[in-house]
């Protein structure tokens, strides 16, 4: 609470050679409409124990940054890298930890150093500047006003609507010419929403599409146990990647009363979808299209890992619980004359998450 | 001729010099040194969301060096040994490489990831900060709208970056994206196709075209709001909690230089250092362990990045209301992804409009609101912060679930149950305990602080000693108003003990320098003894 | 009074029905003897029987009041267990889920109650009674283990076995309280049983789906992963993906950092 009785009006003579330089800020400060509160050296009496210990500490906080940025140097020059298996014993595994820890100690180490030093060292001091905000005065609006209306009279655009008019046909299309590029992006979604990989006519020249694993294995019956489900594919080229991502099946071994139960329940259209007690079930969540493929064997619940829809594969996998609204749709599978899982016709319904043309 | 002699004390000047005829600086640059902040921790907490951006640019420009975002197939020949020979996309495979083959590459991938999720956290709790304390009143609805932008836009620079690696995880998550976009009516497949490219989920180009928004389109953005964001403290003035001498048409600080600038910079180096810590020691979205993205393959526990957890939530515990409507479908999902979002985005931009809407307060406002002295928006941001943490539970509650042995299908319907009920009480309970805490200001501020010292009058009844905090009128009453910042409620804050001994864990002054200091202020002191009230 | 009357007539009728069993086996085998007399060359088959009339007495002793006396099961308490062959009972026994502590929806791992032999004689005792998988050879499992590929085995790991065990191998979450358990820890033997046989809710993957080989590809991933330490750090965050890293960002990167802002803006 110093200092408030320099004269608050009338300039300073900043060049007078008395004036020190603290009395040259402080008219500074006032001239910008800033007043010092308190104002005062940290430690007023220089060099006592307790500032050379504060000097101290902050020296070897630098210290240990510049130990610190030298260990990052030298650990990334040095230190075994390369990726290898193995234990914490393994002295690649400590790589990044080691790097991580150098930098943090190179920064922290700078970062501690240099707010002890404003807090600790630098003169403690409280300010108060005038804020002058709430927008201008009222002679600065008028003026302001009249500036932007003369710009417009200037431009006489308020009095030639045939200009006003055609400069809008001018420009408006040339708004419309920016976005128009756009449009390449713009793709039709075509048919794909309705086809999968099992669709015989499109993919596999009518020839009906057989199940494959993902190795390229076509599937028999005694390759799935009883309780037991796997993951295939429709077997044409590059069935199993992602250019066929709608296509994924879960194909699942039901037990005999299971399967009976399963029969009975099958909705009309899929009376013969099932071969013996086996049932193909699309992968593809019909929520969002997460694989719904966490298969419970005992209960014949199938869980989708990303919003938790169960689904009954006894009940023609329709939702038990969560988000999903319809049931996973079915593949209707027969066996061929080699013995191979085959799609009896593609899904009869759209695969995966539900959309805005999809019918009910 | 005479050789000019050089002097290096003179050179400083003789360069400003020549700077200033140039530039004409002299005046601008001494108002900028002297320029006066205000003080508070809490005006630290968007400087490490500024200070996060800063080290995702320098991480990020490293990683790009080696990133290659391409979905063109190629098989693994690097080092990890488990994903040898696999068919994996250029995306991941330079991921993997950047992770095992490039010298410290893992330590940036890291950084930049932790850095990523900081930098979110930050602008959360910044704008928490903000909200509750009311900052975002005339004159700052502008920055509050940028702020408000800014954190959609890192949600979304965030979702892309996660995307990008094209690992099992990210790929899972991309194909949720789709499903979402699908859902929208009437444009929502003509969207996913403009999104994917044409030839269907996942087609060949999200990669390529995520990673362009991700690395030039939206942080370049962002740079230039925040950029507008810090300008506008800068020319509005930082806004300052209310205290003595602090008015609605000052600031009451420090000066820019030296004591800002260097708690800034010490503040940046910090962040840094925790970032490297994290990155260094915390291992975070190991992809080698997910694998490419085939779309076959999902794994229990697939989440997004916590920020994205609260839609994830939501769309979890919305129930399967899917509508049919001539011959069209609108999916469930809709509304808790998209509608959700849209809400959850827009609203907040929104929100000082709102307020004013109710309040009529169209004042200026450079003093701080006490969160206690608006139970109705305090109650509101406590409603909007239990949406938020219920969401985000639920968003993981299949982690939850497993971990605590917990039933998945009860974890769902304890999170459908408490959005409904949850946010309800808690709007209730922060409205009460802000007006108690209001009622105890007052109260202190008119009968005084209690002293813990019973007396017993001569009817023999007990009663505590109060210090008053002014000197009571000729009835006998105080009569102090409220202004707005802490009441003192203990003796040794008005000098009348000595104050606590200051440290975390063992102190670090010694009594005898902690003695009541002279204090100034408006609170005049007392002596208290036990002999006299 | 009757109680324990009534306990004595227990006993008796169950020491009289096993006197009767041991003797109709005694019968059955004499004959048997004296009709095959060559089967007594063949040393495995011998040791075989033995170890099965050990399991026998274990499994009387152990098992009987769920599984019923000949391990056809009891109705509401447990299932047969003919046919689910030897594999199962070693799966079941070694990782410590039979016997069962309380009835519940899925049976936990815990201390097995009885030793790896113990285990072996009940698992030839079912085998005996109903054929059905068998358990691996150990020496022919850590051979194939060892020389596995790795990279195939992740690939089969991530296409079969994901979904529920989760990508780090941590296990997760199934509906209504199940859960599929953690592969940290678990024995080699019991991962290739459990892949075999379909312990409670997982899918059965026999060999002519997963071959012996794949399932030790497989089983070599598992490992691989569980003992190779994370070159990302000493904190691995339980591997559990987003949800722990978010958890983390905030605890300790939030918490540091909002703690330095009040040592910064404190009074000095």
């Amino acid at each position: 609470m110093t200092d408030k009785h320099n004269s608050p009006d009338e300039p300073v003579d900043v060049t007078d050679p008395k004036l020190t330089k603290f009395d040259i800020v402080k008219e500074g400060l006032r001239r910008d409409g800033i007043e010092i509160l308190h104002y005062e050296p940290a430690f007023p009496k220089p060099n006592t124990p307790e500032e050379r210990r504060v000097e101290r500490f902050i020296a070897l906080c630098f210290v240990i940054a510049g130990l610190g940025a030298l260990g990052f140097v030298v650990v990334y020059a040095f230190w075994p890298w390369h990726y290898s298996y193995g234990q914490a014993s393994t002295m690649s595994k400590w790589y990044t930890p080691m790097l991580g820890l150098c930098l943090t100690l190179a920064l922290g180490g700078l970062g501690i150093g240099i707010l002890t030093w404003a807090k600790k060292l630098l003169p403690k001091e409280e300010l108060v500047q005038d804020r002058h905000d709430g927008g201008s005065s009222e002679a600065d609006r008028v003026i302001a006003g009249a500036t932007v209306s003369t710009v417009l009279d200037d431009t006489g655009i308020r009095r030639r609507p045939l200009l006003r008019r055609a400069l809008l046909f001018g420009a408006a299309p040339l708004g419309l010419a920016a976005i128009a590029p756009i449009g390449a992006l713009i793709k039709p979604p075509g048919d794909s929403y309705y086809h999968t990989g099992f669709d015989a006519k499109k993919y596999n020249d009518g020839k009906p599409v057989r199940l494959m694993l993902k190795d390229g294995t076509e599937l028999k019956p005694s390759m799935v146990a009883v309780g037991g489900q796997v993951t295939c594919f429709p077997s044409i080229p590059d069935g199993a990647t992602n250019k066929h991502a709608e296509s994924p099946t879960l194909l699942i071994h039901l037990r005999d009363d299971d399967a009976a139960e399963t029969r009975k329940n099958a909705f009309s259209q899929y009376k013969d979808a099932q071969w013996n007690n086996f049932v193909a079930h699309s992968k593809i969540c019909t929520h969002v299209g997460c694989p719904a493929s966490l298969y419970e064997q005992q209960t014949n619940r199938l869980l989708c890992p990303c919003h938790q829809s169960q689904f009954q594969v006894t009940d023609n996998a329709k939702p038990v619980f969560g988000p999903a609204t319809r049931a996973l749709p079915q593949l209707p599978i027969d066996v061929d004359d080699e013995g191979f899982f085959y799609a009896t016709s593609d899904y009869l319904v759209p695969v995966g998450p539900a959309f805005w043309e999809r019918e009910a | 001729m005479k050789r000019r002699k050089f002097d290096m004390k003179q050179l400083p000047g003789k360069i400003g010099g020549e700077l200033d005829d140039r530039f004409k600086l002299a005046k601008p640059a001494r108002s900028l040194m002297t320029k006066v902040f205000p003080d508070h921790w809490s005006f630290l907490l968007g400087e490490i969301a500024l200070f996060s951006f800063i080290v995702l640019l320098l991480t990020g420009t490293f990683l790009a060096l080696f990133f290659e975002p391409s979905m063109v197939e190629v098989h693994y020949h690097g080092s990890y040994i488990p994903l040898k020979g696999l068919e994996m996309s250029k995306a991941y495979e330079s991921t993997l490489h950047i992770s095992f083959d490039v010298r410290g590459g893992l330590v940036i991938r890291q950084m930049h990831h932790w850095a990523a999720l900081l930098f979110v956290a930050a602008i959360l709790v910044h704008m928490g900060r903000v909200f509750f304390t009311g900052a975002f009143r005339k004159p700052r609805e502008t920055n509050w709208v940028i702020g408000a932008i800014l954190f959609i836009l890192a949600f979304f620079e965030g979702l892309m970056g996660y995307s990008i690696p094209d690992d099992g995880l990210s790929g899972t998550g991309l194909r949720i994206m789709s499903g979402i976009t699908e859902s929208v009516p009437v444009i929502g497949t003509w969207a996913n196709n403009l999104l994917f490219g044409g030839s269907g989920y996942p087609g060949d180009v999200i990669v390529t075209r995520f990673y362009i928004m991700h690395v030039l389109l939206i942080p370049g953005i962002l740079l230039a709001l925040i950029g507008i964001h810090v300008g506008l403290v800068f020319a509005q003035k930082h806004s300052q909690w209310p205290g003595p001498g602090r008015t609605e048409h000052n600031v009451v600080g420090f000066r820019m230089f030296p004591n800002y600038v260097s708690k800034q910079g010490g503040f940046f180096m910090l962040v840094f250092a925790v970032i490297a810590l994290m990155g260094g020691l915390f291992q975070i979205n190991p992809i080698w362990l997910f694998g490419p993205y085939e779309a076959s393959v999902v794994s229990s526990a697939s989440q997004p990045d916590y920020y994205v957890l609260f839609l994830e939530g939501l769309v979890r515990l919305f129930p399967s209301w899917e509508i049919h409507l001539w011959g069209f479908t609108l999916p469930a999902v809709f509304w808790p992804a998209v509608i959700g979002m849209g809400v959850a985005f827009t609203v907040p931009i929104f929100y000082p409009f709102i307020e004013r809407r109710f309040t009529k307060d169209s004042a200026h406002h450079n003093l701080l609101q006490r969160p206690r002295d608006n139970p109705t928006r305090t109650g509101v941001g406590a409603m909007v912060t239990s949406i938020f943490l219920i969401t985000t539970i639920s968003g993981t509650n299949d982690v939850i679930a497993d971990k605590f042995n917990i039933s998945l299908n009860a974890m769902t319907w304890a999170g459908r149950i408490g959005i409904v009920v949850v946010p309800v009480i808690s709007f209730y309970i922060a409205h009460r305990i802000c007006l108690g805490l209001q009622q105890h200001d007052r109260e202190v501020l008119s009968h005084g602080i209690e002293t813990g010292i019973l007396r017993r009058d001569a009817q023999g009844r007990f009663y505590e000693v109060h210090q008053p905090l002014g000197a009571p009128d000729e009835h006998g009453h105080v009569e102090l108003e409220y202004n707005g910042w802490v009441v003192p409620k203990k003796m040794n804050k008005v000098g009348a003990l000595a104050p606590a001994i200051k440290g975390f864990f063992k102190p670090i002054e010694q009594p005898r320098d902690a003695e009541p200091p002279a204090v100034e202020g408006e609170e005049p002191k007392k002596e208290v003894g036990a002999g006299k009230s | 009074m009757a109680a324990p009357v009534r306990h004595r007539h227990r006993w008796r009728r169950r020491l009289g029905a096993l006197a009767r069993f041991v003797g109709a086996l005694a019968l059955v085998g004499g004959i048997y003897t004296a009709f095959a007399p060559g089967i007594y060359a063949d040393e495995p088959k011998q040791n075989f029987d033995k170890l099965a009339a050990e399991g026998k007495e274990l499994f009387d002793n152990s098992c009987v009041s769920c599984h019923g006396k000949n391990a056809e099961g009891v109705k509401g308490r447990g299932p047969s267990l003919i046919g689910v062959g030897g594999a199962a009972v070693e799966f079941q026994v070694n990782s410590g889920r039979m016997p069962m502590a309380k009835q519940e929806a899925q049976a936990e791992r815990k201390e097995a109650v009885f030793t790896p032999e113990q285990a072996e004689a009940l698992a030839a005792f079912i085998q005996k009674l109903g054929g059905g998988p068998e358990a691996p050879d150990k020496k022919w499992l850590a051979d194939a283990v060892a020389n596995a590929d790795v990279a195939s085995g992740g690939e089969l790991f991530r296409v079969n076995c994901a979904s529920c065990h989760g990508f780090a191998t941590g296990g997760g979450a199934l509906s209504s309280g199940k859960y599929a358990p953690s592969l940290r820890d678990v024995p080699t033997d019991q991962i290739y049983e459990a892949m075999l046989t379909g312990p409670q809710n997982m899918p059965v993957f026999a060999d002519n789906q997963l071959s012996a080989e794949q399932k030790a590809e497989v089983i070599a991933y598992i490992e691989y992963l569980n003992n190779d330490r994370d070159p990302g750090g000493p904190f691995t965050l339980g591997r559990f993906g987003p949800s722990t890293e978010g958890l983390a960002i905030f605890l300790v990167g939030i918490t540091t950092l909002a703690l330095a802002t009040l040592w910064i803006a404190g009074k000095s």
